[in-house]
């Protein structure tokens, strides 16, 4: 299995290919897009004065821009907590025996096969007052009184973590697997220790699988409507909850679509940032 | 709620295609339509109004298409001139929005052979209210050794920690705000008394739950103990074991309204109506409210009976008194408001 180069680009077939998801796309959703935004011009809910009206209020408004704030910050904390669990599973993938490797994959996707409304449920049930980390450190004489870990930003960054856990695996094991197991062995001979070989070899030759993961990642976790909204609860307000109440609750429509504008280009300059320090790394592992 | 968001985006999409195609929307035959409430709702309507309608109007189609009513309200408003449902079902504040809109049509009063039996607080010309749902305290009666009797419960100190309540996205955290402020010497106008109680009873909050069934949910997980709730709601959870218990506060168990209307435009105006009639029979209402539906009934032919009779009133007359009804015309006008301000202060 030879080292596919990493410089061939795989976007140089022909596009004719593409066409049918292009179209799809366009119609499903570039016009949806365009018509959101057209929306959010309009400065009454009626939608019959135009205006930057809502772009405004929300822009000099403190505590819309704390919910953006808090939101961005939760995405970064999930990625966070992913990469750092996520990277071991990844690296024990590649070392272990077929059996276990077989093992590990179906732990990694085992989350996948289940419904997020279920796995969220599942964290209601640990992280409750009389569950299971509660119950276990109550009977252990721990602590005395339960823990509140249900509707706090800890529970929603550890249920989110878990809920998203795959997007970050998945593609560090793609990426360490196209890591040439000899360069590792190269770097001991040379004199690196383990550590060194880690930092110097292994993590640059496996950024951009890192930056894949952390982006889907990030962007998955901040617009995890049913996990945020069942596990932080009602009080702790993300973007989606915010649009969801602008939009269904109080029928403020071209406030809501100001809302996802907002937070679409918000997402996309984070994601942008991604993938500028993703093209950066290739240039870094193809030298 | 995906399937809210996705709907929200194909309403979007086809207010965009109406514009575009005007030729689309041409009249088409098709079954009566009703917009039901999913959930129990569904299941109470198909298993018991369906099959009375069917009976009473030659099986004449019809199909159930449950939504939000949010949603439902979307979907008329996009093909305002062949709306694709016929009968709308409404909690008090959207009622309120369709009825502004100009989306439904006046009830035929002068036709209608229940209406008049109806109490009289149901008699809405625009659109009568075949239901009731209640709301009043709900609590663990393992963990909660006296009853509760009142509103003010909640803020007794030895439920620190273990009160719940919803945002008031939920017609159910609207009305028990304003209820609240009632109490307090405020009204629908005026709720800042209100959240000036909200404010003391944090350290008794254990839960800001996000919708009512997330709420109820609550119990269940032992995360609360006590809670404002929807009666309907709880005897779903009761039937299932866990441990709760409604009681009707002394100040009045509120009441909304649930409201069903014809569709302005409906190409099936005579069998929405006869729909409507077939809902407001004292035979439906009376199958309604026994288990395992345990729906609060509007005709006042209908003999209270069974739970509803022992926690919540055992006729008409107790039910008027017992029961407290809201001003939802002036809450819409301050909702957002409210919704702004519980966002900004409510973190526990």
């Amino acid at each position: 299995m030879g080292a596919v180069p990493a410089s061939r680009d795989v976007t140089s077939y022909g596009m004719g290919l593409a066409a049918p998801l292009a179209l799809f796309f366009l119609l499903f959703f570039v016009a949806p897009l365009l018509q959101l935004f057209w929306l959010s011009l309009h400065n009454d809910t009626a939608g019959l004065h135009w205006g930057l009206g809502q772009y405004l209020h929300f822009l000099t408004d403190p505590f819309s821009l704390s919910v953006l704030g808090s939101t961005l910050l939760l995405g970064a904390e999930v990625t966070a907590v992913c990469l750092v669990l996520g990277f071991p599973i990844a690296w024990l993938y590649q070392r272990v025996g077929p059996k276990l490797q077989t093992i590990i994959i179906l732990i990694v996707l085992l989350p996948l096969l289940t419904s997020v409304v279920v796995r969220t449920f599942a964290w209601i049930v640990i992280l409750g007052r009389q569950g299971i980390i509660n119950a276990t450190l109550q009977s252990l004489g721990i602590i005395d009184t339960p823990l509140k870990l249900l509707y706090t930003q800890f529970g929603v960054v550890i249920a989110l973590a878990q809920v998203q856990m795959p997007l970050m695996t998945l593609p560090l094991i793609t990426a360490l697997g196209r890591i040439d197991p000899n360069l590792d062995d190269a770097s001991c001979s040379l004199g690196a220790g383990s550590w060194r070989t880690f930092f110097r070899i292994v993590l640059p030759l496996s950024l951009p699988g890192v930056i894949a993961g952390c982006t889907l990642t990030y962007a998955a976790a901040i617009t995890a409507f049913i996990t945020q909204s069942l596990v932080g609860g009602g009080q702790m307000l993300f973007m989606p909850m915010y649009l969801y109440q602008q939009a269904s609750t109080l029928q403020n429509w071209p406030f809501a679509a100001a809302i996802s504008i907002i937070f679409l280009l918000a997402v996309l300059a984070v994601v942008s940032v991604f993938t500028t320090l993703g093209r950066m790394s290739r240039g870094y592992g193809g030298a | 709620m995906i399937l809210n968001r996705r709907s929200l985006m194909t309403t979007a999409l086809t207010l965009g295609a109406m514009k575009a195609f005007p030729g689309l929307s041409f009249a088409q035959a098709r079954p009566l339509v009703f917009a039901t409430f999913t959930g129990s709702w569904e299941e109470a309507h198909k298993a018991v109004l369906v099959p009375a309608f069917r009976k009473a109007n030659a099986d004449a189609a019809m199909v159930l298409d449950p939504m939000l009513s949010v949603d439902q309200i979307a979907k008329v408003n996009a093909a305002k001139a062949n709306p694709p449902i016929d009968v709308m079902l409404h909690d008090p504040g959207p009622a309120l929005v369709a009825i502004g809109q100009d989306l439904v049509e006046p009830y035929p009063v002068e036709k209608s052979a229940y209406y008049k039996d109806l109490i009289s607080e149901a008699q809405e010309p625009m659109g009568p209210a075949p239901f009731f749902q209640v709301v009043g305290l709900t609590y663990n009666p393992e963990a909660v050794k006296t009853p509760p009797t009142s509103w003010a419960d909640l803020w007794k100190p030895e439920f620190k920690g273990r009160v719940g309540i919803t945002n008031l996205n939920s017609t159910l955290g609207t009305g028990w705000l304003v209820e609240i402020a009632k109490m307090r010497g405020g009204s629908e106008a005026n709720v800042d008394p209100a959240f000036k109680a909200l404010e003391e009873l944090k350290p008794n909050l254990a839960a800001v739950a996000a919708n009512p069934g997330a709420l109820a949910t609550l119990f269940q997980q032992g995360q609360i103990d006590i809670s404002p709730g929807n009666f309907n709601a709880i005897q779903i959870l009761k039937a299932r074991g866990v441990p709760v218990e409604f009681v009707a506060p002394k100040e009045g168990a509120i009441a909304f309204k649930t409201t069903i209307h014809i569709v302005k435009n409906s190409p099936n105006r005579e069998l929405a109506f006869k729909l409507i009639e077939a809902a407001l029979t004292p035979e439906v209402q009376t199958t309604l409210m026994n288990p395992p539906y345990l729906i609060v009934p509007t005709n006042s032919k209908v003999t209270m009976g069974g739970e509803i009779a022992r926690v919540l009133a055992k006729d008409t007359a107790e039910l008027k008194q017992k029961f407290v009804f809201q001003d939802w015309k002036k809450i819409n006008e301050q909702r957002s408001a409210w919704i702004e301000r519980f966002n900004r202060e409510i973190k526990i």
